[in-house]
């Protein structure tokens, strides 16, 4: 699991709604960023920032890489060099969806549950959210209302992911704690969904 | 609304003419074929054409066929010999650029040239990217006031491109003491027609550039993929021709349907190279002045199922080194082993490169930000702007 201690850009808004954007990236494989990734994006000029996880991250097409794939051999010292300089220089085109789940305006400590009152700009840069911020941001577990709410990602996939992540980053005796009250906001939402509500729950006791 | 009913009998006249020019070409290759086998030694050749290339001859024409420079018969073709290449270093690089344009937000144009190094070590090879923007009217506009043009780009691509060429084989020659080749997409031989201030002074510069790789213990190539022109079958039609025709008759040769691409592909097998040539043009003559006469052969870098011809060009002074070109031969059959028959280092020197849309945005937004910041509100023109609306229609 990524427990990042700093600020990484990943690339910039390619497309972007209300609900969410997706992110244009060629970045080295090390740095794309993981299912259930924090990240933030700026948005109503630089005036506040919307905060959102990522559910889906997809390889492009690249003719070239599909035309190595049936010439290259793993272990032949002829493609040596070929498959070190696809896998350490040569960058990946990868198309990153980021589900929004709040923002903060600028110079406020406190974030805003729901979806912003601005998609993302195109061509705007995304950030990896730092260690203080998704703590902050998970402070309540209203951040999963719009994840509950949205039936365009594996949200029962997505949710367990971002809650575990965010626990990591908590004392170890706040842990149990921070998932209890996690787990309580769930029953209370999914009431009416039992067997949805233990799909999820299941998953972070897995872990 | 196109028409198509208007010009159906265009159409199917086009389909006859096609069959009847495939029929005619298909007789010219295979006299081709014969030529090639026919043709006399390489020496005898050379002096049968040396009154086409006298310039105190009465005789002599504007010929710019191929003069064997090889030893021997010019149907000998070469195999890839297996020999081992740890350590050799190939240096391939590529440019790419943005023209200059008048509808643009700020007048400017942009060169990037992407190198890689492959060095046969086991080790990931290394990338290597330069960029140049130019926005100074000197280098803007030309002597009588226009904006440049794409050949005057392309020669100060050109120029750029060896200069990287002979920077990184310097370096690399600190490194080690292993042969280096550096190769460029296009061909080596400068290929601007000379006219005007601008052209003399690129084509010093890339002569001296070229020098530099020499200078660095480096062998330049040019890899010229899928080439035109036929110096070649010029040269089999001289052959056919009796010393005193030479002079009238060299314009008729029956073969001018074809391609030396196209005798190639009939001819020579997966790995093999031909022989040597040269051709007497002003340019290979100027080059020929500081010592990098260009020669010539043809390569198949592809399978029996996918051939793939190419041109490669070196220094007279490379060609002859038989050893470097062994080496050359065996790493150029690896590199494109691997992709279709072209070479992996230019593939991946032109994806470096590239300078793509999205670069060209993040670069003009940058710019534009720099105007705002000193009190200039810069506009693409009404025109670009429009071209943008329907462009994403």
């Amino acid at each position: 699991m990524t427990t990042t201690a700093q600020t990484i850009a990943i690339g910039n808004v390619l497309r972007a709604d209300i609900r969410g954007f997706v992110i244009a990236s060629r970045i080295p494989e090390p740095d794309v960023p993981t299912f259930g990734t924090f990240v933030s994006a700026p948005i109503q000029q630089g005036r506040a920032a919307v905060i959102g996880l990522v559910h889906n991250i997809s390889l492009q097409d690249d003719p070239f890489l599909r035309n190595l794939a049936v010439t290259v051999t793993p272990g032949d010292p002829r493609s040596e060099e070929i498959i070190k300089d696809q896998r350490e220089n040569r960058v990946i085109p990868v198309e990153i969806e980021v589900a929004s789940v709040g923002y903060r305006l600028n110079g406020r400590s406190a974030y805003v549950y729901g979806f912003p009152p601005q998609p993302p700009m195109v061509l705007n840069s995304i950030t990896v959210c730092d260690n203080d911020a998704i703590r902050k941001v998970t402070a309540s577990p209203d951040f999963l209302r719009t994840l509950l709410d949205n039936l365009d990602v594996p949200t029962d996939e997505l949710i367990p992911a971002a809650l575990l992540r965010a626990a990591q980053l908590r004392p170890k005796a706040e842990r149990r704690d921070f998932l209890l009250s996690a787990g309580r906001y769930l029953a209370h939402y999914l009431g009416h969904d039992p067997l949805r509500l233990e799909r999820i729950l299941t998953r972070i006791d897995q872990d | 609304m196109l028409q198509i009913e208007r010009i159906r009998k265009d159409i199917i006249s086009l389909g006859h003419q096609a069959a009847q020019d495939r029929q005619i070409h298909r007789k010219a290759l295979v006299l081709a074929q014969i030529w090639l086998d026919e043709a006399a030694e390489a020496d005898q050749l050379r002096a049968h054409v040396a009154p086409l290339l006298d310039d105190n001859s009465a005789d002599a024409v504007r010929w710019q066929g191929g003069i064997p420079c090889s030893p021997g018969k010019i149907n000998h073709h070469r195999p890839t010999e297996d020999v081992p290449l740890a350590d050799l270093v190939l240096i391939g690089v590529d440019g790419s650029q943005i023209y200059p344009d008048r509808q643009a937000l700020a007048l400017y144009y942009l060169l990037q040239i992407g190198a890689l190094i492959f060095r046969f070590d086991g080790n990931a090879p290394t990338v290597h990217t330069r960029e140049w923007l130019r926005y100074d009217k000197a280098d803007l506009y030309d002597d009588r006031g226009y904006l440049i043009d794409g050949e005057t780009l392309g020669m100060e691509r050109m120029v750029k491109e060896m200069e990287v060429l002979a920077d990184l084989a310097e370096r690399e020659r600190r490194r080690a003491t292993n042969p280096i080749f550096a190769l460029s997409d296009g061909p080596l031989l400068w290929p601007y027609v000379e006219r005007g201030n601008r052209t003399s002074t690129h084509f010093t510069a890339y002569l001296g550039a070229l020098c530099n790789v020499q200078k660095a213990g480096a062998i330049p190539v040019g890899y010229i993929d899928r080439p035109g022109g036929q110096p070649l079958l010029d040269l089999l039609w001289a052959g056919q021709l009796a010393s005193e025709e030479l002079a009238t008759r060299i314009g008729e040769n029956p073969l001018k349907t074809l391609s030396d691409v196209e005798l190639m592909l009939e001819v020579l097998a997966p790995g093999a190279w031909t022989p040597w040539y040269t051709r007497a043009t002003a340019t290979n003559r100027r080059h020929a002045e500081d010592g990098q006469e260009i020669w010539f052969c043809y390569a198949n870098l592809g399978t029996q199922r996918s051939p793939a011809i190419a041109r490669i060009e070196v220094p007279a002074w490379a060609a002859g080194q038989d050893a470097s070109m062994t080496a050359l031969q065996a790493a150029l059959r690896h590199q494109g082993s691997v992709l279709d028959g072209y070479p992996y280092v230019l593939a991946r020197a032109h994806e470096e490169a590239l300078v793509t849309t999205q670069d060209k945005t993040a670069l003009e937004q940058a710019i534009q930000r720099e105007l705002f910041s000193v009190g200039i509100l810069a506009q693409p023109s009404n025109k670009a702007r429009q071209k943008l609306l329907l462009g994403r229609k």
